[in-house]
């Protein structure tokens, strides 16, 4: 049985994202323990490891909260990251892990500095987009991603040897990039927002095995793959504005 | 002040223009005189002319409805009132009204203005047109991509807001009744009702944890999303405790029993939904507060009604069809839909169509707002049948089944022409069209088929 640990999601749902985690508890059933950790608690991953850690996007308010909890625990999330455990934090949630927040007002809030960049926030210019983009695997295999961003900020980093996603339209990290998302190790942060998981379903299968869980049939898996394969086909379409 | 003269003269020749578009062309120009004074004058609101009491009301929900409500009562209790009820609520509705009011020489011609302001414009209109009473109804989750999330809309609506007005606010949203903290303020509350739960229900909640300490909040009742009683069983913040309040509700006798100081009112209840209770709260709230008498305000609230043009019920061949329009793109909008259709008695089926679809031909939607839709409203035995329409059906298919809907109840069809077919159309079972607001067009057609199929003898 692998762990499932949703850190924060009383704070950290702010598109229908919680539905990740309500997706891989149909698809797993019983083959995984789920454990959802509120704000005031202490984490599962700092005492015993965990196959997969999750967080999702949340108001600017709490990214204060979430640094400010997972500071003390900020040496074991590396040596989680080190040893290659599943982490995915979607939207704003993967900012904490970077160097800094910097404000319109030129402050900065410290992240954990688990990764070089900072995020820049500039909150009356709403940032809203989509993405198509391709994942390579560890064999070479690709599978292409599609999401949405709704944002308010940017990232700015050399994320040229650790990206999700190959942006094939649409931008990546900020608007002069087309790589999406940080990536190290098994630690995957995408600006991608909602149920990523639900709408993209062979990236979810892949991070499942890559979590331990094997080769697993998602939760009505067939109706997830037709939806997919029409959006799919929308995002490649030239003739519509995806980006 | 040139320029402003300038604009002031523009926008009042734009609004014989406005005038004759909507007599010859049937075309709409609510916006337009204002947009023309804004782009002369970007300064054109600090210099109007204005009434000499400003009351402005905002919120996610029931603004308008409130605005009108508040403008209406206070027509009919003999105040001259200039109101944007039929125009635009940003900066250049506003600038439209203001316009309306005043003379070429600038001079209003109405001692009182009730303006509904959009909560995203907060900070292009409050500097300028400074309320003097501010009603804020609820800070609710909106679309994502224009106002982000509600705790982003109140750090807007909390800078832009002046220090002098006098807040009127919802003491049930935790949210928007922390707005301007330092303010004078009354705040209004309905009692626990029968019905009311204990525990959160919605996939949405905007306020699960305490702002002071982060720990998990506990309701007193909850009636949906965030809004209800609540407090933090560790450091103690809790709703504030309301001047008005909603003690009871007689549905039957169609009178609400309002409580304030030592004072109990009983007003007609101009509609049963509980969020027209919240607006009639806030009405009467504002009213009393502004020194309008008890009897003045029943006999004003007894002269009113609340035109739902949201919904449309119809008898065809002895089969009931309901429509419902829902706010496309806002979770908790068409929350209320599924939750208010489900409730209907009866055995029912539904034909829902609430995609974009302008969005859908020149891009492909973001439908992350349908996994914050409570679809798991409609996994209900009375509903039969569920009939999904449009070029994302699959996506709503998959949402439906997520909810836990038998697939054996879920058709999808992108061709408006193929629902009869996939209706039942028996007696005793209604038929329900839940459409999104902007869909006008689709909704027609889906009508329009609908009622066909029952014509033309597809009853059971």
């Amino acid at each position: 049985m692998i762990i499932i640990e949703a850190l924060y999601t009383e704070a950290c749902n702010l598109f229908g994202d919680r539905f990740n985690m309500d997706y891989l508890e149909k698809s797993l059933g019983s083959r995984a323990a789920f454990c959802y950790t509120s704000l005031n608690e202490t984490p599962r991953f700092v005492t015993e490891n965990v196959n997969m850690l999750y967080m999702g996007p949340m108001p600017e308010r709490e990214q204060g909260y979430v640094i400010d909890r997972l500071r003390p625990y900020t040496d074991r999330l590396r040596e989680l990251i080190e040893a290659g455990t599943v982490m995915l934090f979607t939207g704003n949630a993967f900012e904490v892990f970077g160097s800094y927040i910097e404000n319109e007002d030129g402050s900065r809030i410290e992240g954990l500095g688990l990764y070089e960049g900072h995020a820049v926030r500039k909150m009356m210019q709403r940032f809203n987009g989509t993405f198509l983009g391709t994942f390579t695997d560890e064999t070479g295999s690709q599978i292409q991603t599609i999401g949405f961003k709704s944002q308010f900020t940017h990232t700015y980093a050399d994320n040229s040897s650790g990206y999700c996603f190959q942006g094939i339209r649409g931008c990546g990290i900020n608007p002069e990039t087309k790589l999406e998302g940080i990536r190290i190790h098994n630690f995957f942060g995408t600006y991608l927002i909602g149920p990523i998981l639900v709408v993209n379903p062979y990236f979810t299968k892949y991070l499942l095995r890559l979590a331990g869980a094997g080769d697993v049939t998602l939760a009505f898996e067939d109706d997830a793959v037709a939806a997919y394969e029409v959006r799919l086909k929308e995002f490649n379409d030239p003739k519509r504005r995806i980006g | 002040m040139i320029k402003f003269y300038i604009a002031l003269v523009a926008a009042k020749l734009s609004v014989l223009g406005c005038k004759v578009l909507k007599n010859v062309m049937h075309r709409n120009g609510t916006n337009l005189p204002g947009e023309i004074a804004l782009k002369i004058c970007p300064g054109f609101l600090r210099y109007v002319g204005r009434p000499e009491t400003i009351i402005t009301v905002t919120g996610t929900n029931g603004k308008t409805t409130t605005t009108n409500m508040i403008a209406d009562a206070l027509e009919m209790t003999g105040h001259k009132v200039l109101s944007n009820r039929a125009g635009g609520n940003i900066a250049s509705g506003i600038a439209t009204c203001l316009l309306n009011g005043v003379n070429l020489f600038n001079r209003c011609r109405y001692p009182i203005g009730v303006l509904e302001v959009d909560e995203r414009s907060s900070l292009r209109i409050y500097p300028y047109v400074q309320p003097d009473y501010a009603i804020c109804t609820n800070l609710a989750r909106d679309s994502c991509m224009r106002n982000a999330h509600p705790h982003y809309i109140f750090d807007i609506i909390d800078r832009a807001l002046p220090e002098k007005s006098l807040m009127i606010l919802n003491a049930d949203d935790i949210i928007s009744s922390s707005l301007k903290k330092d303010n004078r303020r009354v705040y209004y509350a309905i009692d626990k009702q029968p019905g009311d739960k204990t525990e959160s229900f919605n996939i949405i909640n905007d306020m699960r944890i305490c702002p002071d300490c982060q720990e998990l909040l506990t309701y007193d009742y909850v009636r949906y999303n965030h809004i209800g009683k609540v407090r933090c069983p560790r450091c103690g913040l809790h709703s504030p405790d309301a001047d008005f309040r909603v003690t009871a509700v007689d549905r039957e006798k169609g009178l609400v029993t309002i409580v304030h100081g030592a004072e109990t009112e009983t007003y007609p209840l101009v509609s049963e939904s509980i969020f027209n209770l919240y607006n009639e709260l806030t009405v009467v709230t504002f009213l009393r507060t502004f020194g309008i008498g008890a009897e003045e305000i029943r006999r004003a609230l007894a002269d009113t009604q609340i035109v739902s043009s949201r919904y449309k019920s119809e008898t065809v061949e002895g089969i009931r069809v309901i429509s419902t329009m829902a706010k496309g793109w806002i979770a908790p909008a068409v929350s209320v839909v599924f939750d208010f259709v489900s409730k209907l008695p009866g055995r029912k089926e539904i034909v829902l169509m609430i995609e974009d679809t302008e969005d859908n031909i020149s891009s492909s939607e973001n439908l992350s707002y349908i996994y914050e839709t409570d679809f798991e409203f409609l996994n209900k035995p009375e509903i039969e049948n569920i009939v999904v329409v449009g070029v994302r059906a699959k996506d709503y298919l998959l949402r439906l089944l997520l909810a836990g809907v038998d697939r054996e109840k879920i058709h999808c069809t992108d061709r408006i022409g193929e629902i009869p077919q996939l209706l039942h159309f028996e007696q005793g079972k209604d038929v329900h069209i839940i459409y999104d607001l902007h869909q006008m067009d689709a909704y027609a057609q889906i009508h329009k088929a609908v009622t066909d199929g029952i014509k033309g003898g597809r009853t059971a």
